[in-house]
């Protein structure tokens, strides 16, 4: 099962990449953050920790619902750009994904070889970050790296549960409320004539 | 303890929601508040526990706090006249205020957080907070910047976050949740089983720290911002921001250092040099006040990560706090020196008359000579320490040669960024149109904390306790 829901955090996220239209990637990210959620309560129930399940929880209510939701009512109000152009053409993307994947596994197995557990998931999960940060650099347009910041976030938090078995209860709260504050700072700079530069 | 730290900060947030025009007066007396948990803070024995594990004062962050304080002091004095100088409406003033608060409770838990996890919290709160505070000034080019260090700092952010993940899995297995706590670490720091691990995140934490601070290959961003933003959030990014950062860089390379100290030396050593090499060259070529002094301010952080990981903890403490003081008191004054436009450095000195305007044009003086460290400037004894320490180390590892030779080229590089601050002051005192220029109490009296706090930082009893500090 866990293998399963890191396997759909990952296609979720290649997907996303190659997304051209802005409410698709809300989607993704979206669903994204569902399967992040899943594994987290998954995880959480499978090694008995009630923290972990209680952060799988908050982050199906605040990242698979509510940010995604904040975020298309934000495009909407701003009347932001749906089509969103990536700077890769994609059948470049089509090569340069796989090729990312391949060199993170290789470049994270020195990583991998310390922790003595779930290695190939550390490994997605520092693969994750990257395709995240390729996501960010890919897009002249905002909306698509402020949905790349949340990604990596996603990735950060995938990283915590696989290679530590969750951070302590209090970091993962604070990490929750200053993505919050991420978001309502968002809005406020897409506020007034910040159109043309949104787009 | 923790209620006093933040009440200041709570203060201001709830005043900026009230009548801006009273509480913009009253905001620099409750920003004094704050001095009496500094003081006392300093005072008590170490470590303090403020809450729990998780916020504990020891010397260093009492220091560093106390330092803070003071800057968080006097740019609030100053912001109070900081409508006389740019356009800002009302609206923006309260916002800036509201920020500024969340800013500051955010670099309260950074500076006193004991715990990796709380320290990285209060600086992506802070980091947030500034980004709207650049967009206060409502020009395309600050909304622009605001976006780009919502991008910048994002990235840093989440990297300095990836490596205490790392570091906190190869701590976990013999430390369980306290893995996350800076103290538990320093103690535990040689029984880590996956060193490997730990540098890793320690490596990846560094270069998030350091592309905050804009070091190489990101060292225009950070000036950039602070040229279009209003010139009281640079002061509080190299004066507040600046310090929480260089304080989590001192705790992780700590850690790092009994972990494996060469490593540390040699990637900091490394990366200092090249930004220091970097940025000399760009402050060569720099056209305005702004641009001028966020370089500067890279600089400096430079040095003071190369002294500390050379192991001159003095020389890095000293260089801090008098960077702390100089730079904010520069920035602030630059709201006077542009007042006739961005680039004219020529005649920027002159034209100031009465007591306020002459205690400002030697205030302003005095700091922009200390700044390239000319004496008795604190920068001057601590980049002779600082260097002293270089050759310390150098000796122990049988590297003496090499290490002279980078001493050299940094006294060459030192001496591009000496020259050019020397040519700018020269023109601003000498050349150009002299023309009348305003100068506001408040602000003298911004300046004239800064100089205080620059006078009791290098005497006798200041000197001992930065070296109390290990």
């Amino acid at each position: 099962m866990t293998s399963l829901l890191i396997g759909l955090f990952l296609a979720t996220l290649i997907v996303a990449l190659f997304t051209m239209r802005l409410y698709r990637l809300i989607l993704w990210y979206s669903l994204n953050s569902l399967t992040l959620a899943l594994l987290a309560i998954t995880i959480g129930v499978n090694i008995d920790d009630s923290a972990m399940i209680i952060s799988g929880f908050l982050t199906l209510v605040l990242k698979a619902f509510l940010i995604p939701y904040i975020l298309k009512r934000v495009s909407i109000r701003f009347d932001l750009s749906r089509q969103i152009e990536p700077n890769i053409p994609v059948h470049y993307s089509v090569i340069l994904v796989p090729a990312l994947l391949v060199f993170t596994f290789y470049l994270s197995e020195p990583i991998t070889n310390m922790i003595s557990s779930n290695t190939n998931d550390v490994a997605i999960s520092i693969s994750a970050l990257f395709l995240s940060l390729l996501l960010m650099m890919e897009h002249k347009n905002i909306a698509p790296k402020i949905i790349g910041f949340l990604t990596i976030e996603n990735s950060l938090f995938l990283l915590g549960t696989t290679a530590t078995n969750g951070m302590p209860m209090l970091i993962e709260l604070g990490i929750f409320f200053d993505l919050l504050m991420a978001i309502v700072i968002v809005n406020l700079l897409f506020g007034h004539d910040d159109e043309e530069i949104a787009q | 303890m923790i209620y006093l730290l933040l009440l200041p900060a709570f203060i201001m947030l709830i005043l900026s929601f009230w009548n801006l025009e009273k509480s913009k007066f009253v905001l620099p007396v409750t920003s004094l508040l704050i001095l009496y948990p500094s003081i006392r803070l300093f005072f008590l024995p170490k470590p303090y526990k403020i809450w729990g594990e998780y916020l504990v004062a020891d010397d260093l962050s009492a220091y560093i706090m106390l330092v803070s304080s003071i800057v968080a002091i006097s740019v609030t004095l100053a912001v109070s006249t900081l409508g006389l100088h740019v356009k800002i409406s009302n609206n923006a003033y309260a916002k800036f205020y509201r920020f500024f608060a969340l800013f500051w409770i955010g670099l309260t838990l950074s500076i006193v957080a004991n715990n990796m996890g709380i320290y990285w919290i209060g600086l992506e709160t802070a980091t947030l907070s500034t980004v709207y505070m650049i967009k206060t000034n409502s020009t395309v080019m600050a909304r622009k910047e605001a976006w780009n260090y919502m991008i910048v700092g994002a990235i840093a952010i989440s990297l300095i976050l990836f490596g205490i993940i790392l570091i906190y899995a190869s701590a976990k297995p013999i430390l369980g949740e306290r893995a996350m706590d800076f103290s538990a670490l320093l103690l535990n720091a040689k029984h880590i089983k996956s060193p490997f691990l730990f540098e890793i995140g320690f490596a990846i934490t560094t270069l998030g720290m350091f592309i905050k601070m804009g070091f190489f290959p990101m060292n225009l961003w950070l000036a950039n911002i602070e040229r279009a933003s209003f010139y009281p959030v640079a002061a509080l990014f190299s004066g507040i921001l600046e310090s929480a950062v260089m304080i989590g860089f001192f705790r992780f390379s700590k850690i790092a250092s009994i972990v494996n100290s060469a490593h540390v030396f040699i990637f900091v050593f490394i990366y200092t040099i090249l930004t220091i090499f970097i940025v000399s060259f760009l402050i060569y070529r720099a056209k305005d006040f702004m641009r001028l002094f966020s370089l500067s301010g890279v600089e400096h952080m430079a040095l003071i990560a190369l002294f500390w990981a050379s192991g001159g903890v003095f020389a890095a403490l000293l260089h801090f706090g008098a960077h702390a003081f100089l730079k904010p008191a520069l920035f602030l004054s630059t709201g006077i020196l542009e007042s006739r436009g961005k680039y004219r450095i020529a005649g920027a000195l002159r034209g100031y008359s009465g007591i306020k305007g002459k205690v400002f044009y030697f205030l302003t003086g005095l700091f922009l000579l200390a700044i390239v460290s000319a004496p008795p400037s604190p920068m001057f004894f601590s980049e002779l320490y600082g260097f002293a320490s270089m050759v310390e180390l150098a000796k122990t590892n049988k590297h003496l040669l090499l290490m002279i030779g980078a001493i050299i080229l940094l006294l060459i590089l030192l001496s591009i960024i000496f020259y050019r601050f020397i040519e700018i002051y020269q023109s601003m005192k000498y050349e150009g149109v002299e023309k009348k220029k305003v100068v506001y109490g408040n602000e003298v009296l911004a300046l004239i904390i800064f100089s205080i706090s620059l006078i009791a930082l290098l005497t006798p009893w200041s000197f001992e306790f930065l070296r109390s500090i290990s």
